[in-house]
C-alpha cells in the first residue's frame, strides 16, 4: 500500500470529476465519448492500469496521448513486438562508452572502479525505467502499446513491475517510482492477454463513434478542411465499414483521408476524387476492389 | 499497486450502502456468468466514491469500466445492469453489435489448473478460486448438452491410449532474445566486456551469442460436420493435446466457427472436451468450410492470430456452398499464416484425387496436404507440424 503522495493529489484537483476529465480532453483536441472519459478518470484517480481495446484506428494510443496532455506530464511510450525484452523495455549499459571510459581512465593513468563503471552515466533509460524515475510533479502517463505482440513472459514481467512500482538494477539496486505512472494497455486482441494482467487493469472496449462525433472529430483534428468534405467523408467511411472489409477503416483513416482530400483543394467528395484518393482509406487491393465494385457514386452517397 | 478493494478507509465512512449495492451488483454479474471478481467490486465501489456519479449514464460507465474485463462480457453486463438499474444502458456510440460468432460465453468462463505457467496468476488465486468456479457452474448451466457425453467409457479408453501418447511439439521460429552460446554466431558486446575488465580492459575473449528459438503460434482447425463424424472425436483429443502441449488455438466447424482454446485449457481431457462439444452447437451438421474460414479471417485471423502462425485444417473438403468462397479464404489464410497443412483423412484412400469441389479450391494455396487417417498418420502429420519446412513459406505450395 503506498501512502497517497502529492500528485495524488493533484490528480484530484486536477480531475475532480468523469465531467472535467470530457472538459479537459476536449481542450486538447480530443473527443471522447462519456464511457471512455469514464475509463480515463478511473485509471487517474484510481492509479489501477487501464486496458484499452479496440478496433485498430479509434484512437486508442490518441487516448493516452491526450490524458498525458490534460495532466500536463510526458507520456511515455513503449511499443510492445514479439520477443520484446527488457533491455529494451527496462533498461540497458552503454557498453561501447563503458568500453571508452576504461580506457581513457587507462591513457589517464587512473583506474575506473566497478562502482563507476556500472553508476548512472552509463545507464541507458529505456521507457518503463524512464516512467518510474518521472520526477513529477505528477505521474508520468505510460503507454504500453499492444501488449497483446509481446511474448507472455514479457507480460509476467510487465505485470510484477507495475504491481511494484519499482525496478531493480543489480549493479544498482532497486528503483522506487516516486510518482508510479498511471499506466494505459492497449491491445487489438490478437490473442489472449494472461487472466492475472486482465484481472488488475480497468477495462474499456473503445467502439467506433457515432457519425456526428465522427464529424466533430475530424473537424477538429483537419480544422481547415471544409464542414461538408468531413461530413461526406464521415459517412462514406460509415458505409464503407459495412461492406465487410478485410481491414474496415476507422476514424483515424477518415482524418488521413479528409487531409489528402483538403491537400488536393476538394471542397467536396465526389466519386472521382473518391476515386483519385481510396488508397487513404482501403489499404488492401482486394478491399479496392471490392469499394469500386459497390459503386464509389453510392459510397460518397451520390446516388 | 494499490488495491482500493483493501483499503475500505480510502472511500470515507459513509460507504456502507455502496459497498452493499457493488457487492450485490457483482454478486448479479457473477451468476450471469461475468466473472466480476471482489476485487472488481472494491474498484467499483473506489471509482463511485472518487466520481460521484449525477446519474445512470454515469454510474453505467463506472460499472462497466471496473467490472468487466472482456468485451465477450459487455453482452451480459448489459443485461444485467438494465435489470438492476431498470433502465436499458446508453447504447454505445457507433454500436456495432458482437460479430455474431464471437463465443458469447467461451471467453467467459474461467478455467482452472492451466499447468504449470499457470502459476503467476498471483496471489489473489486463492480468494476467488471458489467464485471462478460458481461463475464457471453458471456457465455450464446455460450450455447445451451433445451427444459426445454419450461416449462409452471403452471408446474413450481406447482413444486416450492411441492420441493421449502422442508428442505434440510446436513448430519453432527464430526468437528475439539471445543467449551466451561457444560457437554462436553474434558477439556478446557485455559478456567480452564483463571479461575484459578482468583483463585490464582488454577484450581477450570474445565472448559470442545466439538466438534463441521460440514456439511459433499453432493454430488448428479441425471439420466436425457430419461427413468428418467419424473422424471428429479423435481429432478433438488432439486439439487437446495441442492446447496443452503446445499452447495452440483451436477451434472447430461445421456450419460455424466455434473457438475452443479456452475449455481445452483444462487439464482433466473429459472434462475439458465436454465443455467443447458443449460450447460448439453444430456437431455433425453440414459443412460451410468458406464461411467458417471467413469468420476465423475476419474475427481472429487478420487480427494477428494467424500471422506468421502454422494452420492446420483438418476437413474433407466437402464443402456444401460455392467453393470459390472457400478458395479465397484459403487465398487470405496463405497470405497470413507462415505455412498452411491441410489434413483429409480421405486422401489415404486408394485412387484419392482432390476433386471434392472445396478440396480443389483450396489445394493451391495449401503447403502440406496429409491424410491423418490413423494413429501413425497423426503422428506423421505432428512431425510435419513441428518440422516446419526449412524452406519457409510457399516452398511447399502445390502447383495449382
Amino acid at each position: 500500500m503506498r501512502p497517497p503522495g502529492t500528485g495524488t493529489d493533484e490528480l484530484a484537483e486536477r480531475l475532480p470529476d468523469v465531467e472535467a476529465v470530457s472538459v479537459a480532453l476536449d481542450a486538447v483536441d480530443y473527443l471522447s465519448d462519456p464511457g471512455l472519459a469514464t475509463a480515463l478518470f478511473c485509471a487517474a484517480r484510481l492509479r489501477q492500469p487501464l486496458l484499452l481495446e479496440g478496433e485498430p484506428g479509434v484512437g486508442k494510443t490518441e487516448a493516452a496521448r491526450a490524458l498525458a496532455a490534460v495532466l500536463d506530464t510526458p507520456l511515455v511510450r513503449l511499443q510492445c513486438y514479439e520477443g520484446i525484452d527488457a533491455a529494451e523495455a527496462l533498461y540497458e549499459w552503454d557498453y561501447p562508452r563503458q568500453l571508452l571510459g576504461i580506457r581513457l581512465a587507462e591513457a589517464r593513468g587512473t583506474e575506473l572502479g566497478e562502482g563507476e563503471l556500472f553508476g548512472r552515466d552509463y545507464l541507458v533509460e529505456r521507457p518503463l525505467l524512464r516512467a518510474i524515475e518521472h520526477p513529477g510533479p505528477r505521474p508520468a502517463v505510460l503507454l504500453v502499446d499492444e501488449v497483446d505482440r509481446a511474448d507472455d513472459e514479457f507480460e509476467a514481467f510487465l505485470l510484477e513491475l507495475l504491481a511494484d512500482a519499482a525496478v531493480t538494477v543489480p549493479e544498482l539496486g532497486t528503483i522506487h517510482a516516486v510518482h508510479p505512472p498511471v499506466v494505459v494497455l492497449t491491445s487489438n486482441r490478437t490473442r489472449d492477454l494472461h487472466d492475472a494482467l486482465k484481472r488488475r487493469c480497468l477495462y474499456h472496449w473503445i467502439d467506433h463513434p457515432d457519425l456526428a462525433r465522427s464529424v466533430a472529430i475530424i473537424r477538429r483534428r483537419v480544422p481547415a478542411a471544409a464542414t461538408p468534405l468531413a461530413e461526406q467523408a464521415a459517412a462514406t467511411v460509415l458505409r464503407l465499414r459495412g461492406l465487410g472489409l478485410q481491414k474496415p477503416p476507422g476514424v483515424s483513416e477518415a482524418i488521413d483521408w479528409v487531409g489528402v482530400l483538403d491537400a488536393l483543394g476538394l471542397v467536396a467528395l465526389d466519386a472521382e476524387a473518391a476515386d483519385r484518393t481510396l488508397g487513404a482509406v482501403l489499404k488492401y487491393r482486394e478491399d479496392l476492389d471490392q469499394a469500386r465494385a459497390a459503386g464509389l457514386d453510392a459510397l460518397v452517397g451520390e446516388a | 499497486m494499490p488495491d482500493p478493494s483493501s483499503s475500505p478507509a480510502g472511500t470515507g465512512a459513509a460507504t456502507t450502502d455502496l459497498a452493499l449495492v457493488a457487492a450485490a451488483l457483482a454478486e448479479r454479474l457473477h451468476d450471469a456468468g461475468v466473472a466480476a471478481t471482489p476485487q472488481r467490486a472494491g474498484r467499483f465501489a473506489a471509482a463511485v466514491a472518487a466520481a460521484r456519479p449525477a446519474g445512470r449514464e454515469a454510474l453505467y460507465w463506472l460499472a462497466r469500466v471496473t467490472l468487466v474485463g472482456d468485451r465477450s462480457e459487455l453482452a451480459t453486463f448489459d443485461r444485467v445492469v438494465a435489470e438492476v438499474l431498470g433502465a436499458p444502458p446508453p447504447s454505445s456510440p457507433g454500436g456495432e453489435p458482437l460479430a455474431p460468432s464471437a463465443p458469447p460465453v467461451a471467453l467467459a468462463v474461467p478455467t482452472e489448473g492451466r499447468g504449470p505457467d499457470g502459476d503467476d496468476a498471483g496471489e489473489d488465486d486463492g480468494v476467488d478460486g471458489a467464485e471462478r468456479l460458481r461463475a464457471a457452474a453458471s456457465v455450464e448451466e446455460r450450455l447445451r448438452h451433445t451427444d459426445f457425453d454419450e461416449w462409452t467409457e471403452a471408446e474413450r479408453e481406447r482413444l486416450r491410449t492411441l492420441v493421449g501418447g502422442l508428442p505434440v511439439v510446436a513448430p519453432s521460429r527464430p526468437g528475439r532474445r539471445h543467449r551466451p552460446a561457444r560457437h554462436g554466431h553474434r558477439d556478446d558486446v557485455r559478456a567480452t566486456l564483463r571479461r575484459a575488465h578482468r583483463t585490464g580492459g582488454d577484450p581477450v575473449v570474445r565472448a559470442r551469442r545466439r538466438r534463441t528459438v521460440r514456439p511459433r503460434r499453432l493454430v488448428l482447425l479441425a471439420d466436425v460436420s457430419g461427413s468428418m463424424e467419424a473422424y471428429s472425436r479423435a481429432y478433438l483429443w488432439l486439439l487437446h493435446r495441442a492446447v496443452r502441449g503446445a499452447r495452440a488455438e483451436a477451434f472447430v466447424f461445421a456450419t460455424r466457427l466455434s473457438r475452443l482454446t479456452v475449455p481445452l485449457r483444462e487439464a482433466d481431457p473429459d472434462a475439458a472436451l465436454a465443455q467443447a462439444a458443449a460450447l460448439a452447437p453444430d456437431w455433425s451438421g453440414g459443412t460451410r468450410i468458406g464461411e467458417a474460414l471467413r469468420r476465423f479471417n475476419e474475427d481472429h485471423g487478420r487480427r494477428g492470430l494467424a500471422r506468421g502462425a502454422v494452420v492446420v485444417v483438418v476437413s474433407d473438403g466437402w464443402e456444401r456452398a460455392d467453393p470459390t468462397r472457400l478458395g479465397e479464404e484459403m487465398a487470405r489464410l496463405a497470405r497470413l499464416a507462415h505455412r498452411v497443412v491441410w489434413v483429409n483423412p480421405r486422401a489415404a484412400t486408394e485412387g484419392f484425387a482432390p476433386l471434392a469441389g472445396g478440396m480443389a479450391a483450396a489445394l493451391p494455396h495449401v503447403d502440406a496436404l496429409v491424410s491423418g487417417h490413423s494413429p501413425a498418420a497423426m503422428a506423421e502429420l505432428l512431425a510435419v507440424v513441428a518440422a516446419d519446412g526449412p524452406g519457409g513459406r510457399g516452398s511447399h505450395r502445390a502447383a495449382p
